[in-house]
């Protein structure tokens, strides 16, 4: 039950990126049709035992990014532009064997829904054990008590036994563990979580998060967190990156963003939340109109039908990047503090 | 008092058998629960998804009739009524449902949805005077006069939810369930639809009776808070009182895992984080419902009887505040301490082979199958 340990970790900033991704585009769209933009440049890095959060509203292309660095995008219908430098190799070029002795064990994928991201008719033991067999080569027989300690190790109670199981027989908490032990099973150096505690409750939410944290001060793996929740994210990720309409719109360390947030979109997000420790009886103040209301990146800023602080220069303009990896804005008028 | 509540019970046959269908157990869904909400109004309701707070809710409106208990809504015990009673009764209270894209017909225009409402109520007699109100419907709701010949689809998500709520407007009603009205939406269309409750709210003098799972958004929108755990309320105050002097274990454990977009909260808070699942409904632990998950967990009357809801003093904590706890006042005062709990194993699914077949039944109360 360890609280809050993973912010006494800081972040090593000199070491090479583990992971960079640079001017990531995702576009889909079959030929003739006009074409839709879901990641639109998009560029950061991970830093080995960072945590990293992407954060953002359905449609603002967070799982897309992930599943694009994955190569998990189904392979008709889109095209994808830009790197993922892993480790020296471009991951965007890599062909699909080559991904798949990357995948599972230098990089590992935790799905929001553990039900439909587990196999229904295989055991969670043999689940577990096939990544083990598959890239560490080991026979069925030497996973088996590896497995049943993943499952101790990510907090199932009477692992053992629970090899048998199949994914229906165990609670919506237990499957995120059990998806979290497959993910970990051969010590990946990233791992990438697409919103894993969105399908779950806040308690049960409390303590994925809390195992999450854990593994990552434990085995030093960099986290990439992607979710809608920027309560989640406060608590976990040592960068923060906004997203909107598939471009980064802000970036800053936890305590630089969440404590002086610029970007109009983000300063929006944070009013729009009720919080539980705040004084009650206040309006809260939403963000007008909705994401259908975006104007295209190549001519404006995307947000500016629903900015508060548009000037002319948003509706005529692309605001550029003004920043760097560590922190940054995209913006013409941001806003001067915290209101 | 709008609306009372007395010891309701809704629960769910478990079948079993191929040809004959045998009732093996039942699924305590809602297990007793008296409450009451004064008119005008917001009382909310939250627990984990399986705590039966939707259960409560519909079987508030008699959607889902009860097993046992009262409904008593501004004098007539709504629970009882069967049929065209009932059916003219229902314009007094309409819900909101969490999902508008499928409680939304998608082949109806808004207009037509509205209407339809309207005609078995018998308000449609004059077409003028239907043709203002369905203006002033959807001014209320914040939407354009056009919408009503869209249909569902063409809609996004918040623009559908402010649909629904003009649906359950459209018939005049005294008291609104809306069961997760936001939790379907993106963070920036949460606020305002939460918004917009507030103010149709405050312009009609409506009461509400809200079910989520977000004790931030409850918080935010409620007057009075109920806590629901398995099947049963565990704490019952004010909202701003709820958070200042939590006095259930269930509640501080909720409240301390949902999270704050602060980081400088999040790193200085204690967070008290609760081993293992929820129990089956369709076998709950003996005695507390909470005792098998409780870090306050104590030797005695814990796992053997059931606490009820009552007031206790504590400092800060008012009358109108009841905790379902037999320790309340000790684990205020911190007397009692925190310890580690072993999770219990949780199974999923009702499958019979699970489940204690041992009948049921309170000794008092004979279920209906």
């Amino acid at each position: 039950m360890t609280v809050s340990t993973v912010q006494t970790q800081a972040p090593v900033r000199s070491t090479e990126p583990l992971l960079a991704v640079q001017d990531l585009r995702v576009t889909f769209g079959r030929r003739g049709e006009e074409s839709f933009h879901a990641v639109d440049g998009v560029s950061f890095d991970v830093r080995p035992g960072q945590t990293v959060g992407l954060v953002g509203e359905s449609g603002c292309g967070k799982s897309v990014t992930s599943l694009a660095i994955m190569g998990l995008l189904p392979h008709r219908g889109n095209t994808v532009s830009g790197s993922a430098m892993f480790d020296g190799e471009d991951l965007l070029s890599m062909s699909q064997s080559q991904l798949r002795n990357r995948r599972g064990r230098d990089i590992a994928m935790i799905f929001q829904d553990p039900l439909s991201s587990l196999n229904p008719v295989v055991s969670i033991g043999r689940q577990v054990t096939e990544v083990m067999e598959r890239h560490r080569g080991l026979s069925r027989k030497e996973a088996s008590p590896q497995a049943a300690e993943l499952l101790e190790r990510v907090g199932i109670p009477d692992a053992t036994a629970r090899l048998a199981n199949y994914p229906h027989q165990l609670s919506g908490g237990m499957r995120q563990r059990a998806l979290i032990a497959m993910a970990i099973a051969c010590s990946p150096r990233l791992l990438i979580a697409d919103e894993p505690t969105t399908a779950l409750d806040v308690t049960i939410q409390a303590q994925i998060l809390a195992l999450l944290k854990e593994l990552v001060v434990d085995t030093g793996t960099a986290l990439v967190m992607i979710t809608h929740d920027l309560g989640v994210v406060a608590g976990l990720c040592d960068e923060v990156n906004v997203l909107y309409g598939g471009k980064i719109v802000e970036r800053g360390t936890r305590h630089g963003l969440f404590g002086r947030p610029r970007h109009p979109y983000t300063v929006g997000l944070l009013n729009s939340i009720p919080r539980l420790d705040a004084p009650r009886g206040e309006k809260l103040s939403p963000v007008p109109g909705s994401v259908a209301d975006n104007l295209p990146w190549d001519a404006a800023c995307a947000f500016a039908p629903r900015c508060v602080n548009v000037v002319e220069a948003c509706t005529t303009q692309t605001p550029q990047w003004d920043g760097d990896h560590v922190a940054g804005l995209r913006c013409f008028n941001p806003m001067g503090v915290q209101q | 008092m709008l609306l009372e509540v007395t010891d309701l019970e809704v629960y769910f046959p478990i079948k079993s058998g191929v040809i004959f269908d045998r009732t093996v157990g039942h699924v305590r869904a809602v297990d007793g629960v008296s409450m009451t909400i004064r008119r005008g109004e917001t009382y909310g309701l939250v627990g984990e998804s399986g705590c039966g707070k939707s259960t409560l809710g519909k079987a508030i409106l008699n959607l889902e009739p009860p097993t046992a208990g009262s409904v008593v809504f501004d004098g007539v015990d709504i629970a009882s009524l069967k049929g065209e009673a009932l059916r003219k009764e229902r314009k007094r209270f309409q819900m909101v449902f969490q999902d508008p894209l499928s409680s939304l017909d998608p082949r109806q225009t808004v207009e037509a949805l509205l209407l339809e409402g309207l005609r078995a109520h018998g308000m449609d007699t004059d077409k003028s005077a239907t043709r203002a109100r369905l203006r002033e419907l959807m001014e209320a709701v914040g939407l354009p006069i056009t919408a009503l010949g869209k249909y569902p689809h063409e809609f996004s998500g918040g623009q559908r939810q402010r649909v629904g709520i003009a649906r359950a407007l459209s018939v005049g009603p005294d008291l609104i369930v809306a069961d997760e009205p936001v939790s379907a939406l993106d963070v920036s269309i949460q606020a305002q639809v939460i918004n917009l409750l507030q103010d149709i709210q405050d312009e009609l003098g409506l009461t509400y009776l809200v079910v989520a799972h977000d004790l931030a958004v409850v918080r935010h929108i409620s007057d009075r808070i109920g806590v629901m755990y398995l099947g049963g309320l565990v704490e019952e105050s004010e909202a701003g009182e709820l958070y200042d002097v939590p006095l259930h274990p269930y509640t501080r454990a909720l409240m301390s895992a949902v999270p704050v977009p602060d980081p400088l909260v999040e790193d200085t808070r204690e967070q008290i984080l609760l081993p293992g699942d929820l129990p089956s409904p369709a076998n709950p632990p003996t005695g507390c419902r909470f005792h098998t998950r409780c870090p306050w967990r104590q030797e005695t009357m814990c796992d053997t009887e059931r606490p009820q809801l009552r007031t206790v003093e504590v400092e800060g904590a008012t009358a109108t505040h009841r905790v379902a706890c037999h320790f309340a006042e000790r684990i205020a005062s911190g007397e009692l301490t925190r310890h580690e709990v072993q999770p219990e194993l949780v199974d999923e699914g009702f499958g019979p082979l699970k489940i204690d077949a041992s009948p049921l039944s309170p000794p008092d109360a004979p279920l209906v199958p």
